[in-house]
């Protein structure tokens, strides 16, 4: 600790600290209007100088490090002139009569607190406003120059948005456009706006709705991230959403989807009341006499067909609680495990795939393990997009030296940052994978004391791994074999190095065993079990990871406890019997409603017409159903179609509960608003029909935190994870067994759950393509989401971020629009061997010739007519990303 | 570093041509604006055709020859006035400017003795010499060169700014174009002595033949296997880039410099980390000025005691000092500190042609005008602080009776406010503010509404808060105008 005297007060500090943060951290605050913790300090607006004893001129606070034995003074009366004298500079040319109306900006509280209230003489200029963002305002005339939105977009997002043109009297703000921020390179992440201390970069939301009254910390109903957000609301309405600035995860920043995408909960078409359809149109209904008609109809078929006609299945948006209840109403009241969630069409290789080498089938690491990190290995996960803010977080770790390896049919943004970028075809991950461990071996760059201590069959791997030589693979992966040995070198050598998985792994007829690979590599080069390593898949939704932990999975307990083993135990907790034969998955579910066997289905959460493949058996299968009961804020596609009976569910930010990030995460969801009308929290509506069909006493929950209580007493690893605890920043990671445990940042330090302290390396051969092009199929189409875009579209299309997407596009590289003559926009129809789409095609240089890219969340469009049949044949996750398709004009 | 930040950028022309004011300037015969030019404007036909003219062309180091414009081929007198030369004597007795004619005079003689001695003992050597930097602040060359040394890390610069852009000096510019070799032997020995492989020369557009000249003898050096990837036995090879400046003032001042160099809007940097800590490319960075390196080799082969033996006080050694037109003998003098501005000004610059010199400004705008009642002052670092003044770059300009207080106030002002790279409130909003209160009071008109109050209140708030010294150096021009020429001063607010 350093000593250091402080207007007068003998303190003592620990080293490393500005004056700035040092006084912070003593309750002595210093003005400043350029500085902000998440930012490197600058120095440019020179209010926090303070006077430091033998320095001929004062200092400024943020950029000074503390020493040992300062005698800072920080509040003189000369000092304070310096900074009454600062801010009417400022004043001075700014507008005359912003600070009355938003006194809370940080610019204004000085102005105030320093008696200069009415310097401000400036008017307002109209032709200083920048309009045509869809979130953002601008407002130079209120720009102070503090230059905080240029650094917060270069140090946090890495967008280098924002420029300073000019110098002197002539320096300004300018977007990287020259124009407007609309036609700039902007993601509009609003870091910009979150850091402006004048209000010259505004929240449209804000503008529209007023400024918020009430704040509430929840955490973001979108991506596997799970950023902490403070939801401000004004009126009952959300009039912005800001990041928490203490959340491990996010660290004060969040994406355009966390910040502007919160406007479906107030959207026009929000179902707010039961309906039930009748003779082909839809009746608003009672809960009472809706949650009758859906036990009624329940119990009609569990009497007529039995438990295994009926499934369930939970959302990955929906809370963890809101999941429990559910497949614990299938397991004890419906009496099947027919239940699943949609983890099945992503991340459930990933599941499998970890499980069945480490024995736990999650992130073995942390996102903090970014900054750990020398190497960063992203496969098959357009990360700036889809994860924006684990993408910045990588980005920042480029742009520092860390070294960065993307592998990925596209190319997406984070290549541009790579030193090994590999693109290889569509479905050739696992050829891709063996080759870079065959490097690994071949090169020598093994682990030697971890393969020694932790890894089995190495013996037998080296026999097996002798095929798969980079030049021997390189052809039949498009990539060229060096590249291939210097990523494996660089996974192997520049250690510790991370891996972040994506769909680009999992969704493939070979995902579990491709995820099996990259475990491998793990492995082979001891990047497990260490600060800085591990194998990281980001999933997709906030809790998908969550949903199927807590049960919605047909072959698993709570805890992702396999059903054989742990069926006494917790039918033990809950007093009910669980049956024991494992239940149809998802994809089952549909193939079983196709051929007649599923008769009623619940979905929550879910649109399945429109997000699984080869929609038209889903339509079958759908079709077929006698009942059909839809939980979900919309009428979604499958709902308008196929839906007997829709239940108004309340969404993220109108009731409390838990989610379960991409690196087992435990972080609260709190209630922000009141639910629009009807529209009661999942678990409450499920609760409903148990109580209907006469198990009040398995569902007698007074609230969320009673049904957590209970996932306590099922689940061990989560045990020791109070809702009181889950008040710290970042909630708790698992396993936490105790209440006296801290959480678990890295898995597998010491030995694999269930298996040991030694984990056997997976012998995985490449599986031949089964979706193959061929002359009358020449392109390869793959399907995934986008940045303003979020899986199926129910969120993101009825917010703001619905204005940055026009609707799903067809992208297609310049050399193929050229050959096939087709120009930007043009519509185009996709031809597969099970259906056609049609779109319009935007031409880009982000994916190679014979390969197109669309996005799924039109219905519109509905791509998913197109992608085909084959599945994973561990989890039967779906081959999203491979599907042979013809290209015409229409 | 693998990537530069903000490397990935998108480029944005407009940045970079609305910061520099030469960027895609082309300079013929433009004529120039600098201080010296400003104090002998009643040469000039035209002066408010000059002031009107753009791009703004501020010294071209002509200074001698003021009123001048781009066009300038005039040479200075170059004098030795000491009898212990370190810098001038090769130039004043018309050595070429060539790598023979340079090793004929025992050149890169230092750089073979340093490569034998010990790198540690080269800084030691340094030190020992009391050199002080002839930039403009006068820190300690040899500490400097010691912490840069200290650094742990292999990956080091060595800095020569040439970006001598105060208005009045012609120092580096006569020794780049006439003694370039001694630049480089001084970079060359800085790099050895603190274990740098890479070194920059940044030279600012307004000295086309200065780069010119260095580039040649860095491609002769470089040809005779002196720079370059060669081992010479020492596992450490040194190359060398010249980088031509576009147009800015600031850049002169070392952390806007290294922004230049990195490609970076060219803003002043927050200190601490230093350069020498923290500085190309976040790297341990020695920056030195072209005069400071010009004396390396001299003390190298001499040794730093016999260099301290030169000089007074805490200035040690020999300065050279330019003198601007107005003056009888105007031009380049090597002399040792300690002699009295009365003697620089009139036995070796002859008084002014003009009559009575008004006032003195030494080393740039961004220090106090030395009043006559001051010129028994010794030329030294703290003679000259206490004072009120600054040694600087040792650019003197002296005005006359055509120039009032308040004229020549307005014009550093002027200059100042357009020059600022507008990072930090004070300099950005201040300096115009108070050229604005100057122009106002030229114009016979009330300066501002906050009347001698606001003027003073600007200019202590931008003495004592601005981020860099361009800020705070234009404050302590206005500060001494105010305690010498009280009266004028006042005469604005009245």
């Amino acid at each position: 600790m350093l000593r250091v005297v402080v207007d007068g007060r003998e303190l003592s500090v620990p080293p490393g600290l500005s004056i700035l943060q040092a006084a912070a951290g003593q309750g002595i605050e210093i003005p400043t209007l350029c500085a902000d913790a998440r930012l490197a300090p600058s120095g440019a607006c020179r209010l926090c100088v303070v006077d430091v004893e033998g320095e001929a001129r004062p200092v400024a606070a943020c950029t000074t490090p503390i020493r040992d034995g300062m005698v800072i003074e920080t509040h003189s009366p000369t000092l304070e002139a310096h900074r009454r004298s600062l801010l009417r500079m400022l004043a001075r040319p700014y507008p005359r009569d912003v600070v009355s109306r938003a006194p809370d900006e940080p610019f204004h509280r000085l102005l105030l607190a320093y008696g200069l209230a009415d310097e401000p003489t400036g008017s307002a200029e109209p032709g200083k406003v920048d309009d045509p963002h869809p979130t953002i305002r601008v407002d130079l005339g209120r720009c102070i120059s503090c230059w905080r939105c240029v650094r917060i977009c270069d140090e946090v997002q890495g967008q280098f948005t924002w420029r300073v043109a000019g110098r002197g009297p002539t320096t300004r703000l300018m977007p990287d456009s020259v124009t407007t921020l609309a036609e700039s390179s902007c993601v509009a992440c609003g870091a910009c706006v979150d850091t402006c201390p004048t209000g010259a970069l505004e929240d449209r939301s804000v503008l529209a709705v007023g400024a918020p009254t009430r704040w509430t910390r929840t955490t973001c109903p979108y991506c596997g991230v799970g950023c902490e957000l403070l939801v401000g609301t004004h009126d009952g309405r959300i009039a912005a959403v800001t990041p928490a600035l203490d959340a491990p995860v996010n660290r004060g920043h969040l994406c355009v989807k966390g910040r502007a995408g919160h406007g479906f909960v107030a959207a026009p078409d929000r179902v707010t009341t039961p309906l039930v359809r009748e003779r082909g149109s839809w009746t608003s209904v009672s809960w009472d006499s809706v949650i009758n008609f859906v036990a009624g109809r329940l119990q009609d078929i569990l009497e007529r067909h039995g438990p295994g006609a009926v499934g369930v299945l939970g959302s990955a948006r929906a809370t963890n609680e809101d999941n429990y209840v559910l497949q614990k109403l299938a397991r004890t009241v419906l009496g099947t495990n027919n239940v699943d969630c949609c983890a099945r069409v992503c991340h459930a290789p990933s599941a499998v795939g970890l499980k069945h080498l480490f024995g736990t089938g999650a992130a073995t690491s942390s996102f903090e393990d970014i900054e750990a990190a020398r190497t960063i290995l992203v496969w098959g996960t357009n990360t700036t997009e889809n994860h924006p803010v684990v993408g910045a977080r990588i980005k920042q770790a480029a742009l520092r030296g860390t070294h960065l390896v993307v592998v990925d049919p596209r190319r997406i943004e984070l290549a541009q940052y790579a030193d090994v970028f590999l693109q290889p075809r569509p479905g050739t991950n696992v050829l891709l994978l063996n080759a870079m461990a065959y490097t690994v071996l071949d090169e020598g760059l093994l682990d030697e004391v971890f393969v020694a201590t932790r890894v089995d069959g190495r013996e037998e791997f080296q026999a097996f791994i002798q095929p798969f030589a980079p030049e021997a693979v390189s052809a039949a992966c498009g990539v060229n074999a060096e590249s291939i040995r210097e990523a494996a070198r660089l996974y192997a050598t520049a250690k510790p190095a991370i891996s972040f998985h994506g769909l680009g792994l999992t969704e493939h007829h070979q995902g579990t065993e491709g995820v099996m690979a990259l475990a491998n590599l793990a492995l082979l080069t001891g990047n497990l079990g260490r600060p800085g390593a591990g194998v990281n898949p980001l999933r997709g939704q906030n809790n998908v990871q969550g949903a199927a932990h807590m049960g919605c999975e047909p072959a698993h307990l709570p805890g992702y406890a396999p059903l054989s083993d742990a069926r006494t135990r917790v039918s033990a907790v809950w007093g009910s019997e669980i049956p024991e034969q494992p239940g149809l998955d998802a994809m089952e579910m549909l193939d079983a409603a196709e051929a007649g066997e599923l008769k009623a289905l619940w979905v929550v959460g879910w649109d399945l017409l429109l997000t699984q493949p080869n929609a038209q058996a889903t339509r079958q299968a759908l079709a077929n159903l006698d009942v059909l009961v839809v939980q979900d804020l919309f009428l979604n596609e499958t709902a308008r179609e196929f839906g007997s009976v829709f239940l108004p569910a309340a969404s993220a930010f109108e009731k409390d509960g838990t989610f379960m990030n991409s690196e087992r995460r435990i972080q609260r969801v709190r209630k922000t608003l009141e639910a629009p009308g009807d529209a009661k929290p999942d678990w409450e509506i499920v609760a409903r029909v148990a109580q209907a069909l006469g198990r009040d006493d398995l569902f007698a929950y007074p609230d969320a935190e009673a049904i957590w209580e209970e996932i306590r007493r099922v689940w061990a690893p989560g045990a020791g994870i109070t809702y009181e605890r889950l008040e710290a920043p970042g909630g708790l990671q698992w396993p936490c067994p105790d209440t006296q445990h801290p959480g678990t940042r890295i898995l597998h330090e010491q030995s694999f759950p269930g298996i040991g302290p030694v984990a056997t390396l997976e012998r995985v051969d490449p599986q031949p393509a089964v979706e193959v092009p061929s002359v009358e199929f020449p392109f390869v189409l793959v399907t995934g989401r986008g940045l303003y875009q979020f899986n199926a579209g129910t969120m993101t299309r009825r917010a703001a971020t619905g204005e940055f997407h026009p609707g799903d596009r067809l992208a297609i590289s310049e050399r193929d629009a050229q050959r096939l003559d087709f120009a930007e926009a043009q519509p185009i129809r996709v031809r597969s061997r099970y259906g056609q789409a049609l779109l319009p095609v935007e031409i880009t240089d982000r994916v190679p010739a014979g390969i197109v890219f669309a996005t799924f969340s039109d219905p519109r469009v509905s791509i998913n007519q197109v992608t085909g049949t084959h599945r994973d044949p561990y989890t039967h996750t779906p081959e999203y990303k491979v599907t042979a398709v013809n290209l015409e004009a229409t | 570093m693998k990537h530069r930040p903000g490397s990935q950028a998108r480029w944005v022309p407009v940045e970079a041509e609305s910061f520099y004011h030469l960027a895609s300037v082309r300079l013929v015969d433009q004529p120039c604006q600098g201080t010296a030019c400003f104090v002998a404007r009643h040469r000039a036909p035209d002066w408010a055709g000059v002031e009107a003219s753009s791009p703004r062309l501020y010294c071209v180091g002509c200074c001698y020859a003021a009123p001048a414009t781009a066009a300038c081929q005039v040479q200075p007198r170059v004098e030795v006035a000491t009898s212990t030369p370190v810098v001038l004597e090769r130039i004043a007795s018309g050595v070429p400017a060539t790598l023979a004619a340079y090793t004929a005079q025992r050149g890169y003689e230092a750089f073979e003795q340093a490569i034998a001695m010990d790198p540690a003992r080269i800084v030691t050597e340094v030190e020992r010499s009391g050199l002080r930097g002839r930039g403009g602040a006068g820190f300690a060359t040899g500490r400097k060169w010691r912490t840069v040394r200290s650094q742990p890390g292999a990956g080091k610069y060595v800095v020569c700014n040439a970006d001598e852009g105060d208005p009045g000096a012609y120092i580096d510019r006569i020794i780049l174009e006439r003694d370039p070799h001694c630049v480089l032997e001084g970079m060359m020995i800085a790099a050895r002595a603190v274990g740098a492989t890479r070194g920059y020369v940044y030279v600012r557009k307004e000295y086309p033949d200065a780069a010119t000249s260095i580039r040649r003898a860095v491609d002769e050096a470089r040809a005779q296997g002196i720079l370059g990837a060669h081992d010479r036995g020492q596992n450490q090879s040194f190359d060398i880039e010249v980088v031509d400046g576009q147009g800015s003032y600031v850049c002169g001042e070392e952390t806007a410099l290294l922004n230049a160099l990195e490609g970076h809007r060219p803003e002043v940097r927050a200190r601490p980390p230093y350069p020498a800590e923290r500085g190309l490319w976040a790297c341990p960075t020695l920056v030195n000025n072209v005069e400071t390196l010009a004396n390396i080799a001299w003390i190298v082969r001499h040794g730093g005691d016999r260099y301290a033996t030169l000089g007074h006080g805490t200035s040690r050694g020999t300065k050279v000092v330019s003198l601007n037109s107005l003056f009888h003998r105007p031009g380049l003098y090597e002399v040792e500190f300690g002699m009295s501005m009365r003697e620089i000004v009139e036995e070796l610059g002859g008084g002014l042609e003009t009559g009575a010199v008004r006032g003195m400004l030494i080393g740039g705008p961004l220090a106090g005008i030395l009043p006559p009642h001051l010129f028994d002052t010794r030329f030294g670092f703290d003679e000259l602080h206490q004072v009120g003044a600054a040694v600087g770059h040792g650019g003197i300009v002296a005005f006359d009776e055509h120039t009032s207080i308040l004229e020549l106030a307005h014009h550093v002002f002027r200059f100042g406010a357009a020059e600022s790279c507008g990072k930090c409130t004070p300099c950005r909003i201040g300096a115009p503010r108070i050229a604005d209160f100057f122009a106002a009071a030229l114009a016979g008109q009330p300066a501002g509404t906050g009347g001698e109050a606001e003027w003073r209140e600007t200019v202590d708030t931008l003495a004592a808060t601005s981020l860099c010294g361009h800020g705070s150096g234009l404050a302590e021009f206005a500060h001494s105008v105010l305690t010498y020429y009280p009266e004028q001063l006042s005469s604005c607010f009245a």
